[in-house]
């Protein structure tokens, strides 16, 4: 008896799955469409995530943004309503007191000025900055370079312009650097031009910003030590949700407010915000594989559905296979080749199909992100096809093997 | 003895019992070429698959080449039947998406003769069987004759000491029934092979030495037919 995998039994299989070519089609398109809609599916999904992540690009993901606002509680003798506002000195104690910050910048803004040069003008908002604030949104220098700690410090008369108001100061293009463009009464000279355009940033749109230094915007605008917000950013490994205890503290303190009272310290994480689109994708990638493999099952169910009434069909067929020398287990894994081929073939071309239309998508999409399922994507995808090929062929191949030599005699 | 055949009873029971069977006895020598014949229903299918293993009986004992039959495995049973038997049916049983050489070369498969020899085995019989510009054609692309010759030539391809045929001139016409009938006379003479015949057609029952007549699931009588007078029609004629 023989019980090798060769070249003839591929034949055999082969020539069962060719003889009715329609059936097949049709059974083998349930698998071919369950394996098309995973994988269409699962990039697809990657890719969206992609393109929504791309809102938040070049911004440090644990970061916190501090805002004074008016208290809202009575405390050690002094009303509710009191109106009070961060400082300089805010930021040293910061600095000093909680060493798992990694940068403490603030911003000093001014908004309402108009832009001048050459008879161009913009509306820009006037974002003072310290030097350290890269590390908070990171810029995309195209020209120059970025707000220095010795801008800050000389209170150098310097700028870093934003896109938009690039594009509408300096219509002509090419390295501002080193120009002049007044603002209101002063001169700022251009040290660098940033490109980034996340619509995720503080105080505005970056492509609409002005970055100066804020020792010089403070002076401009008589502004003391106080400051707008303060970002603060973690080491790694530090959360953020768990600082602002810590923050409130020092602040209530040194500020005289209730440490209980919320409001009168907004802190706005962005831990949360990234954890509100990370849990909409795990629901919608959960989504996905739902239908995905609810997809795959029902096409695995149809194999064995068709497979069972071929099995019935052509049980004079294994009749004489028996009669003439087949023993049940030549006949069990006949069928169960059957039923792994045909979702193998049917499977695989799912496969390329969907590798294909995710190429056409993001070719679509202009390449901002990426469509394409990994190649272990498609490797796990083939390896769950054969288990479910087997499984399909399962209930008809024990079918099969009940099929007695004599059932060949009595035919049709 | 080749065959042995003692007190054999098969009940078929779906629903209600049917008692086909009722003590067969019955010796067979190697060589021998026997017909059995009997009106329809009377048995004579249910004993042939009893001879082939292809259907267990429920009482008595049937020894093939002296080894009991009873209770084989299925590889057992599925041995004896690829390596001693070859079967001869009235409606051909060739499978259909399969040409007529491939539809040969089927048992050598499940012996796990390779591809080549088998290939060559399979087209010596259709050669000898007259067919071999038959050999890549279909079942369906051929006349009843042609295709019962397609199965002899399955049948014998294991080398078989025993041919089993239940009307295998069933489907075909005079003339081809009488080429047909030759053919298998021939294996009987020339190459020694027991052929037991099942059939209906007195003509075709005359081709054997021994004619054994079955009524109601008993062995009514066993004829020596060596002269070869039992048709009316005839020695070499087979009257439809
Ligand atoms: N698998 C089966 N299940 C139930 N009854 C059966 C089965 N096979 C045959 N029979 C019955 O057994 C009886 C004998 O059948 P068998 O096929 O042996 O007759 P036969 O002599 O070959 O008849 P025919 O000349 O018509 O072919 C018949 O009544 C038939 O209906
Ligand atoms: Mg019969």
């Amino acid at each position: 008896m023989r019980h090798r995998f060769d070249f003839d039994t591929l034949r055999e299989i082969g020539d069962s799955l060719f003889r009715n070519k329609r059936r097949t089609l049709l059974t083998g398109f349930g698998i071919f469409w369950g394996l098309f809609m995973l994988l269409f599916l699962i990039g697809g999904g990657q890719g969206l995530k992609q393109m929504l992540s791309k809102n938040f690009e070049g911004f440090a993901t644990n970061t916190m943004v501090m805002v004074s606002a008016n208290t809202s509680m009575p405390y050690k003798g002094m009303k509710e309503g009191r109106y009070w506002s961060l400082t300089q000195r805010d930021v040293e104690r910061l600095k000093a007191l909680v060493p798992e910050f990694d940068v403490v910048a603030p911003i000093v803004s001014n908004w309402g000025q108009t832009a001048y040069y050459k008879g161009n003008t913009a509306s820009p908002s006037i974002k003072g900055i310290a030097g350290d604030y890269h590390k908070v949104e990171a810029p995309i220098i195209k020209y120059g370079r970025m707000i220095s700690d010795a801008d800050v410090e000389q209170e150098r008369k310097v700028c870093v312009v934003g896109k938009r108001i690039y594009n509408d100061l300096f219509p002509q293009g090419g390295d501002p650097c080193g120009e002049y463009i007044q603002v209101g009464s002063v001169f700022l000279q251009v040290i660098g031009v940033d490109y980034s355009t996340g619509n995720i940033s503080i105080n505005g749109s970056s492509a609409d910003a002005l970055l100066v230094p804020f020792s010089v915007v403070a002076k401009l605008y008589q502004r003391g030590d106080k400051v707008d917000l303060i970002c603060v950013t973690g080491k790694p490994g530090v959360k953020m949700s768990q600082m602002e205890d810590k923050i409130r503290s020092i602040m209530s303190r040194e500020h005289i407010f209730d440490p209980t009272d919320e409001q009168a310290l907004l802190l706005l994480n962005t831990e949360q915000i990234f954890s509100i689109v990370d849990n909409l994708f795990r629901g919608v990638n959960f989504l996905i594989w739902l239908v995905g493999i609810g997809t795959l099952l029902a096409g695995a169910v149809g194999v064995s559905n068709i497979m069972m009434v071929t099995v019935r069909e052509r049980t004079v067929e294994i009749g004489i296979r028996r009669a003439i020398g087949a023993v049940p287990r030549d006949i069990l894994s006949q069928i169960i080749w059957e039923s792994v081929t045909l979702t193998l073939a049917a499977g695989s071309a799912g496969i390329v199909f969907s590798v294909l239309i995710l190429n056409v998508v993001e070719a679509i999409a202009k390449h901002q992100a990426v469509f394409q399922i990994s190649f272990w994507t498609a490797i796990l995808a083939a390896l769950l096809l054969s288990v479910l090929g087997v499984l399909a062929g399962l209930a008809p191949a024990l079918r099969a093997m009940k099929v007695k030599p004599v059932d060949a005699m009595r035919d049709e | 003895m080749l065959i042995e055949l003692k007190g054999v009873h098969k009940t078929y029971d779906n629903g209600q019992p049917l008692h086909v069977l009722k003590g067969i006895d019955l010796e067979i020598e190697k060589g021998e070429f026997v017909s059995i014949m009997g009106a329809s229903g009377s048995g004579k299918s249910t004993l042939l698959n009893i001879l082939g293993i292809l259907d267990n009986y429920d009482e008595g004992e049937y020894h093939l080449a002296g080894k009991l039959i009873k209770n084989l495995s299925e590889r057992e049973s599925a041995t004896y039947r690829n390596q001693m038997i070859g079967f001869v049916f009235q409606s051909f049983n060739l499978i259909g998406f399969k040409t007529a050489v491939e539809n040969v070369e089927l048992p050598l498969f499940y012996q796990g003769v390779n591809r080549h020899r088998r290939h060559e085995a399979a087209m010596a019989y259709l050669e000898k069987m007259g067919l071999t510009g038959w050999a890549s054609h279909y079942p369906n692309e051929m006349s009843g004759g042609q295709k019962q010759r397609v199965a002899i030539a399955r049948a014998l391809i294991t080398h078989p000491e025993i041919i089993l045929a239940d009307e295998p001139t069933g489907a075909l016409d005079s003339k081809t029934s009488v080429e047909v009938m030759e053919l298998l006379t021939r294996l009987n003479r020339e190459d020694g092979v027991t052929i037991i015949v099942v059939t209906h057609e007195s003509g075709v029952a005359n081709c054997a030495d021994k004619i054994v007549h079955i009524k109601d699931g008993l062995i009514e009588r066993i004829e020596d037919n060596r002269q070869h007078h039992s048709s009316m029609f005839g020695t070499d004629t087979i009257m439809k």
